[in-house]
């Protein structure tokens, strides 16, 4: 069910972040650039003034560039992009708060960022990290050398939010993840990340009703209608995700994943080139 | 890969060296991750340079007998597990956090990347002899736990929690049994030019900027390649890999099979997998294989 107040949310969100001057800062790591591209060190004001930092490759030749955003999984530490997209994209990977690089003055715990201000939606960290999330893309839409066109977002929920609330983005490429039908899928699990959930009701039964109000603001499935891009969304089992799927009210892309990280490597690639129009894929070596 | 000459004699007195250290351990109930069945403590125990490093350590509540142990080794980037399941199934179960990991990183911290080429040059000092020396001691803090029938502890992990497998089941014979998934550190000077894929790539990343270091970077590594500490390698241990792992190159593999002494080893190739080695599927392989050699 999608909080009566959902919409008005997630736009003072926007309120909020608008207001905050980006004050971008650009420095190359020189350790990590190639004869393919130079990699950067960006920073960027977000939210609350919390300075936040992302890589940033930008390959060598005449852009513009498509662009590979990619977002990040649940854990504190980021991989630099991969070397095969930096060498025709535009290759950007986020360290939201309280990540590795993005530590100070906020270092997050695993486990414990998940319900980190849970008890409502307005102290809820993951509002701040969805704004990390937009903030980025904020920038990559005042850049030349950016094909603006073509900008493309992987990654798990915080994916869907930015493709919700950037519409610029071209592509989606989406696997579900901590926040699609949170309580449910920790009910009948016991592994972590979504055992915190669990860890936080059994030591405060009392706010379970203020966490599931928490996560509506977080459901994908609430996301889903605002996101028009195309989407290709990569499902645990078969069907498993059909309510998600229903949600974005028209047809999308679907596939199971294989379990494979070759298999399901190669076809993230595939989808990415068809869509960005970027010709047949350079994959890694292993993979060819 | 060339096992130096005095490969042992190194590993010999650092292991000395770290033995005059008492674990100094410390167990702190984690009431809020612990549940009705297990009872989850952080850990923290002493290791080289006096570096202070943690753990999760979790216990079924109910432990009529000393339990067998069995240890998880965290993968580069992931984040130290909380093993609770298996203590459910009537393990002592310890997710180690060696040093630079969040919780271990006060003292030490070279970050991600980073690990993997801080003093790279310097066997003496670089990352992985003080990480080794913490993978190991977790065999140690088991070993002194009551509860704990240290002739049963089995150890495992996956990428970097692979390699630490190897070292562990290397340095300290009484581990009973070992898994090891997708070896990561293990032919690392050939490994660095089958893949363009991080951390490895960290290492090209150096030497791009310090080709200079090549030789000494090849001399550092000799003493830490998991494929020199093969052949002290005594206990039962399956390995498994992708054919199409980008991440760890699967030709690393053969090399660290022919060289391991156990007279009970097994290689799992999967086809059609890269780094995931397919632990989709072979998770229940490993289940099945501790509790064959723990349990019985």
């Amino acid at each position: 069910m999608k909080p009566e107040d959902f919409d008005s949310y997630w736009q003072r969100l926007e309120q909020e972040l608008i207001r905050v001057e980006q004050a971008p800062e650009c420095t190359e790591i020189p350790l990590r650039s190639t004869p393919e591209g130079k990699l950067f060190g960006l920073h960027l004001t977000s939210l609350g003034g919390y300075r936040i930092f992302v890589y940033y490759c930008v390959p060598h030749g005449k852009g513009p560039f498509p662009v590979i955003y990619r977002l990040p999984n649940y854990g504190s530490v980021v991989h630099i992009p991969p070397f095969e997209e930096r060498c025709n994209h535009i290759a950007v990977a986020l360290c939201h708060r309280g990540q590795r690089l993005s530590d100070q003055p906020f270092a997050a715990s695993y486990p414990g960022l998940l319900t980190q201000g849970i008890e409502s939606p307005h102290t809820y960290i993951y509002r701040e990290i969805a704004a990390d999330c937009l903030r980025v893309m904020d920038f990559l839409l005042t850049r030349e050398e950016v094909d603006q066109g073509r900008i493309s977002l992987v990654g798990g929920d915080l994916a869907i939010w930015t493709a919700a609330m950037r519409s610029q983005a071209f592509a989606l490429y989406y696997a579900p993840s901590l926040f699609y039908k949170s309580l449910h899928k920790a009910s009948s699990s016991s592994h972590y990340p979504l055992e915190e959930f669990n860890d936080f009701l059994r030591a405060f039964p009392e706010s379970k009703g203020q966490v599931e109000t928490t996560l509506k603001y977080f459901e994908p499935i609430n996301f889903a209608s605002s996101v028009a891009m195309s989407t290709m969304m990569v499902e645990e089992s078969e069907g498993d995700g059909d309510d998600l799927a229903m949600a974005f009210g028209r047809e999308i892309d679907r596939c199971t994943t294989y379990h494979s990280s070759f298999r399901d490597g190669v076809r993230q690639a595939q989808w990415l080139a068809d869509k960005l129009e970027t010709g047949e894929p350079l994959l890694p070596e292993h993979w060819s | 890969m060339i096992k130096p000459d005095d490969f042992d004699t190194f590993w010999g007195e650092l292991l000395e060296c770290a033995e005059k250290i008492p674990l100094n351990a410390s167990l702190s109930l984690d009431t809020m991750r612990s549940t009705e069945q297990v009872e989850v403590f952080e850990v923290h125990y002493d290791s080289l340079n006096d570096v202070r490093v943690a753990g999760w350590y979790c216990l079924p509540r109910i432990r009529p007998r000393p339990l067998p142990g069995r240890v998880f080794y965290p993968g580069y980037i992931s984040e130290p597990t909380l093993p609770k399941d298996y203590a459910e199934q009537g393990y002592a179960c310890f997710g180690a956090a060696p040093r630079g990991k969040l919780r271990s990183n006060l003292q030490f911290n070279p970050g991600y990347p980073g690990l993997l080429t801080h003093n790279l040059v310097d066997r003496q000092s670089y990352a992985y002899q003080g990480f080794y020396v913490d993978a190991i001691r977790v065999i140690d803090f088991l070993t002194e736990q009551p509860e704990v029938d240290s002739e049963r502890i089995g150890i495992q992990g996956s990428s970097q929690g692979g390699a630490l497998t190897l070292v562990a089941a290397a340095l300290r014979p009484q581990v009973k049994a070992a898994s090891a998934g997708a070896p990561y550190l293990t032919g690392v000077v050939d490994a660095i030019d089958l893949t363009r894929t991080y951390p490895y790539e960290e290492i090209n990343d150096y030497l791009r900027l310090h080709p200079q270091n090549r030789e000494a970077m090849i001399k550092t590594w000799n003493y830490y390649d998991c494929i020199n500490f093969a052949d002290r390698i005594q206990c039962p241990i399956i390995v498994y890999i992708g054919l199409q792992d980008d991440v760890c190159p699967p030709e690393t593999a053969y090399p660290l099979m022919d060289r391991i002494r156990s007279p009970e080893k097994k290689l799992y190739a999967y086809d059609g997998h890269g780094h995931d080695a397919n632990h989709h599927v072979h998770d229940e392989v490993v289940d099945t294989f501790f509790d064959d050699h723990l349990k019985t």
